[in-house]
């Protein structure tokens, strides 16, 4: 008994540590791998933000990528020469959130009585707009040619120069905005947002205020895409529209829905494999988007609720591990 | 201090819901609103938990008014009810369906006007003494879409109570219980009956209805034909014609449910008639 | 002034009416499976390249009339794309239907890319020269200058929209249709073979696309892999405008849309001074359509959901 004990804890600290090891490591590949790394970091951020209004609250926002833009174009505009104005990068990315959330919230507040899939074309609309805004707005955004040489970010004077500098930044932005989520999650909050998802007019009958329920899903999930949008921007040091189109936020839908609608574990399994498979197909040359094609409406098919099952989240990882740690007598 | 209905009319396009219903429920009763089918029961809980406007008229909850305010304030004042279809959060489970409740309470300073922050050990306590309460508690973490139809019943009720609302509609409480079910039902119902708070129902069982009211108000075509205590009810002529039609067409239902009568009353009518 | 007006009246009118095909596609498939089928552009994209191939073939065998050469290949191209609709809903929709909304909108995006990049590996990306179906010679109405081409799309695009609304109106398998959008579950415990019905949708939907497609590649010229996906966007935007679900209202939306867009392209610069250019003329057509959601929450046509006829509990 003492024995298996033994080994059961043995065998967690060691997948614990692999894993730990295997993320630290990544910066050991080429560069190559590491900007794929750095891929999937952002994307699965995205869609743990916008998971929250999705997955929690049920709501459809096709146009999700349009706070990203606001971030990206935040940093653009403060730390260039476009405006001559070059603010330090941890200050930009606390605007590049407010402004993402203040954006989510000026969208919200006309829409949010809208339902389903008419909210949907809204919100698609609204990134839409934002794109072509951004695209003809010469003077303030230089249009399609973007803004470039856009500031070195600095952490207290260390520069970020590399994609690893970028993996790391990325690595401990995903630990606190999952960890955060997850917290989010569990409170009466998360428990406010699945009882929208399942019943609004029932919850508006137990007093809750449902359109400040919403908008509040709507302005944490656009600051989460407006900071991401702000460090994007800072590691290509080069912003256009071109990064921020219909299909751009199509793709982090997809991420949430093939991971597994609502669930953490699921939205980075659908990152990774999203963000590689494109990557991985390179050698199909030309077939690579018909392939890629294939295999989305074949894992959806055959997996409709997603990769991840429901009951394999983040609260059941983390019991897991409790069990495993602090009642060792059970099986 | 009391819930008021005065001149409260509602019109669908041209089809005239209820007409110019005047109702005070007073604190410390169970009332019961029946009538047939397509009386406006149903349109006067709904009006009066603010899921629908009323066309004229004013519904007030001591002093406030209750019929210009939106659905979720009418709530927060202190009006909960139940619905006529379950209307559970299915993939939640039971205590977080109670949890849900204490959202707004729950919240910040900032977001929440009046009352102090409830902390996450208040509203487990009161969400588990009321489940107690409810003979919930075996079942607090199951989720509430798999309870059975008759538990789910019992858990909306619990929604409707735990916040201590000072005026509780209750909409078919007892439909699609079966007779032990419904028994059970009325003795709950009537054992929530305290002197700081109504309980409105409404109900198709007679038997649930005369055996818990305090007054029974009937209606029939939007208008309130008839108010009084159960045992008047069941005596007044109107009502009966309202129910059942007029004396002769009633000679010919007693006809047909000669023999076939288990329970007395009027229920046994009204079921032929339903039927 | 006057001439200038009818141009862009007649203009509008035609676009209007390859929106108006385009979005019966949408809100029928909407309709009766709540499904934002994203493929549906894709049906209007493959149109005018099966048409350009069929004409090729039977140009190939010769011997027929030019006029019958083209009279076949439309048909054989409304039937072949209503066939492979029927064939996506069956393989990449069905098997979904019990599993919410979002999963089969995730499987109609992966057949939008896979169809669009069929085209892309098998034809090319680039643009490819879509050759005039009616010779396209200006005629002088009321002192305007108007195409052939415009009038010929508007005359098609009306008998379609006609011929749809007396076969859903008039037939047996129309009402179907109506039956099942009203309520899947009482059609289909009412005997009505919903899944008849449903294939009858991807039948007609997807043949009307590709009829758009052929108008929209007659009318520019050209054709390319990406013009399903650009143009089925703004269709969607119209059934929406119209009230999606309703037949009426994506025809009144597509001629809507049309006009939001010719006259905004036109008279935004002059109105604004030349402060907002042309390039707006998309930022105009969403902003309408935000408008319009704002005070009819349910489209133009739609029907208005209230929270006591909220059948479904979940949106998602």
């Amino acid at each position: 008994m003492g024995k298996s004990v033994f080994l059961r804890r043995t065998g967690l600290i060691v997948t614990l540590l692999v894993c730990v090891a295997l993320l630290v490591k990544v910066p050991a590949l080429p560069p190559y791998y590491v900007r794929v790394a750095d891929s999937i970091l952002i994307y699965i951020i995205l869609a743990v933000g916008l998971n929250i209004v999705v997955g929690y609250a049920g709501l459809l926002d096709l146009g999700f990528i349009a706070f990203y833009a606001v971030g990206a174009y935040t940093y653009a505009f403060l730390a260039s020469g476009q405006f001559d104005i070059h603010l330090p990068f941890l200050i930009i990315l606390l605007i590049g959130a407010g402004t993402g959330a203040l954006a989510g919230i000026l969208l919200g507040f006309p829409v949010l009585k809208l339902r389903g899939d008419y909210l949907a074309i809204v919100t698609l609309s609204f990134g839409e707009i934002i794109r072509i805004l951004i695209n003809n707005a010469d003077d303030l955004t230089n249009g399609p040619q973007g803004i470039a040489a856009l500031d070195r970010a600095r952490i207290f004077g260390l520069p970020l120069i590399s994609p690893t500098n970028f993996y790391f930044l990325l690595l401990i932005l995903t630990i606190v905005v999952c960890g955060a989520v997850y917290f989010m999650e569990r409170s009466i909050l998360g428990k406010a947002w699945r009882a929208l998802r399942e019943d609004q007019d029932a919850t508006r009958g137990l007093g809750i205020n449902t359109t400040g329920l919403k908008l509040a899903a709507f302005a944490i999930s656009a600051a989460i895409g407006g900071a991401t949008g702000v460090i994007f921007s800072a590691f290509q040091r080069f912003v256009s529209p071109e990064s921020f189109t219909f299909q751009e936020s199509l793709l982090v839908v997809l991420i949430i829905i093939i991971g597994g609608v609502g669930n953490i574990v699921g939205i980075a399994a659908g990152a990774i494999l999203l963000i590689i498979l494109p990557e991985v197909l390179h050698f199909a040359a030309q077939y690579r988007l018909l392939i890629y094609g294939l295999v989305l409406v074949v894992v959806i098919v055959l997996r409709p609720n997603g990769l991840i099952p429901p009951a394999f989240n983040l609260g059941h990882v983390i019991r897991k591990i409790q069990a495993l740690w602090l009642s060792p007598s059970n099986t | 201090m009391a819930l008021t209905l005065e001149h409260v009319s509602k019109r669908f396009g041209s089809l005239v819901a209820i007409k110019d219903l005047s109702l005070t429920f007073e604190r410390g009763a169970i009332y019961s609103i029946i009538g047939p089918n397509g009386a406006g029961k149903s349109t006067v809980v709904n009006m009066v938990a603010g899921s629908y406007t009323v066309t004229s008229g004013v519904i007030r909850l001591d002093a406030h008014v209750v019929s210009s305010l939106a659905k979720h304030q009418i709530a927060r004042l202190g009006i909960s009810r139940t619905y006529q279809n379950l209307r559970l959060f299915d993939g939640m489970s039971v205590l977080e369906n109670l949890e849900v409740c204490f959202f707004t309470d729950s919240l910040p300073g900032l977001f929440r006007r009046g009352g102090h922050r409830m902390t996450k050990v208040e509203r487990l306590k009161r969400c588990h003494a009321c489940l107690h309460d409810f003979n919930l508690a075996d079942v607090a973490e199951n989720l509430a879409g798999d309870l059975p139809y008759g538990r789910q019943k019992v858990l909306e009720l619990a929604r409707a109570f735990v916040t201590d609302a000072p005026v509780v509609l209750l909409d078919e409480p007892a439909a699609g219980l079966n007779h032990t079910e419904t028994k059970e039902m009325a003795r709950r119902i009537a054992s929530l009956k305290r002197s700081d708070r109504a309980i409105i129902l409404v109900e198709h069982d007679m038997d649930l209805v005369m055996s818990i009211s305090d007054r029974v108000d009937v209606l029939n075509h939007g208008e309130l034909l008839y108010s009084g205590s159960p045992d008047a009810v069941r005596r007044n002529e109107k009502v009966q014609e309202a129910y059942l039609g007029t004396a002769a067409e009633l000679d010919i239902v007693r006809k047909l449910t000669e023999g076939r009568r288990t329970s007395g009353g009027i229920r046994a009518h009204a079921g032929v008639v339903r039927h | 002034m006057l001439d200038y007006l009818l141009q862009q009246v007649i203009f509008a009118l035609a676009i209007g009416a390859i929106y108006g095909l385009i979005a019966l596609g949408y809100t029928m498939v909407y309709g009766v499976m709540r499904l934002i089928n994203f493929a549906h552009g894709e049906f209007f994209m493959l149109g005018p390249y099966l048409f350009t191939f069929t004409m090729a073939a039977l140009l190939a065998l010769g011997g027929l009339p030019p006029l019958v050469d083209t009279i076949v290949a439309i048909v054989v191209s409304f039937v072949a794309i209503g066939v492979l609709g029927i064939a996506v809903e069956r393989f990449a929709y069905r098997p979904l239907r019990a599993y919410g909304r979002l999963a089969p909108m995730l499987s109609a995006l992966g057949m939008s890319i896979v169809l669009q990049n069929a085209i892309r590996v098998t034809v090319g990306p680039q643009p490819v020269h879509f050759p005039a179906i009616v010779p396209n010679s200006p005629i002088e109405m009321l002192g305007g200058m108007v195409t052939t081409t415009q009038l010929g799309i508007l005359a098609a695009a009306v008998v379609l929209m006609a011929g749809l609304t007396a076969f859903v109106n008039g037939t047996r398998i129309g009402i179907w249709i109506r039956a099942a959008s009203e309520s899947w579950t009482t059609s289909s415990l009412l005997g009505i073979r919903v899944n008849r019905a449903v294939s009858l949708i991807f039948f007609i939907g997807p043949g009307l696309g590709a009829m758009a497609g052929i108008m929209y590649a007659s009318y520019y010229g050209i054709m390319q892999p990406t013009m399903g996906s650009a143009v089925g966007l703004k269709a969607f935007t119209a059934a929406i405008l119209g009230g999606i679900g309703s037949i009426p209202g994506a025809m009144l939306g597509g001629f809507l849309l049309g006009a939001i867009e010719v006259f905004g392209t036109a008279f935004l610069p002059i109105v604004s001074g030349g402060a907002v250019g042309t390039e707006y003329r998309d930022v105009f057509a969403f902003a309408v359509l935000i408008l319009v959601l704002l005070f009819k929450p349910a489209g133009l046509l739609g029907e208005t959901v209230t929270e006591e006829t909220v059948v479904a509990k979940k949106d998602y």
